[in-house]
């Protein structure tokens, strides 16, 4: 199978602001959609809970998801000279920095 | 049909966590020498041949967990919160965000695992692999966990 010569560029970028748009959608709550599992409902946008509690994480990974996919189709367009230089160890190194922050918002839950 | 689905989710999961196991640890501890003993020959497996395998079983475990979650979060985390089992919570909290990012990471180590292995990027190509083992073996033990303290069909 073959790949466009930019997908590296892809990749690398997507992995880095996914993880960055999704901890900030968390934090602010940008879902795009939010599911009412007690009704077994889907709603565009952030919905209050109804009858029941509402689920914001899988409109927090849409959101991240088209975030990150717009962003790192432009990255491909960057001149080759630049991308060359993009590091592919942002891939996991903002994840993992992502991962940290969760652990320290979630730090009550352990401290309790 | 939720037991179900959490069975299933289960087992995919098992395999899922078999198949990164193999690959991280012959990533991280290859075996130099023809393997005579059971560890030898589990890290002497050709890791590249796993990748596809496990991104398509992170998909399907992730979409499996997603429906499953939808009825933890009505039926579980309530019990979870009654009980004051913050801790349990916490994890279980670490647990969908961890599965999320590691989603968001599966282009490229998709990318970096593709044949002919790039000698250049074997470092991103190991770490991404370590990362995913980590997040996978959480959300394992999370999900085993927190299974067991609401116990099968209560």
């Amino acid at each position: 199978m073959t790949v466009p010569r930019s997908f590296p560029v892809f990749a690398v970028v997507f992995a880095a602001v996914y993880a960055l748009a999704y901890v900030v959608c968390v934090e602010k709550n940008y879902a795009l959609i939010t599911y009412h599992p007690a009704i077994y409902e889907f709603g565009l946008g952030v919905q209050k809970a109804k009858d029941g509690p509402a689920m914001y994480w899988f409109g927090w990974m849409a959101t991240s998801g088209i975030v990150a996919a717009v962003v790192a189709y432009a990255a491909c367009w960057l001149p080759e000279g630049l991308t060359k230089r993009l590091w592919s160890g942002w891939s996991w190194a903002v994840p993992v920095a992502v991962m940290l922050v969760f652990c320290y918002l979630l730090r009550s839950y352990f401290l309790r | 049909m939720f037991t179900v689905l959490l069975i299933v989710h289960g087992l995919l999961a098992v395999a899922l966590l078999g198949a990164i196991t193999h690959q991280a640890v012959s990533v991280w501890s290859p075996a130099r020498k023809p393997a005579g003993s059971f560890v030898g020959r589990f890290r002497s497996v050709p890791p590249t041949s796993y990748a596809n395998a496990i991104v398509v079983l992170y998909l399907i475990t992730a979409v499996f967990g997603a429906i499953v979650y939808t009825e933890y979060r009505v039926v579980v985390r309530v019990v979870l919160e009654q009980l004051e089992l913050w801790k349990q919570n916490g994890a279980f909290e670490l647990k969908e965000h961890f599965a999320a990012v590691g989603l968001g990471v599966l282009p490229a180590y998709w990318y970096y695992w593709r044949a002919p292995l790039s000698g250049e990027h074997a470092k991103t190509r190991a770490v991404l692999t370590a990362l995913l083992a980590f997040i996978v073996w959480w959300n394992f033990l999370v999900g085993h966990v927190l299974n067991n303290i609401r116990g099968f069909g209560s």
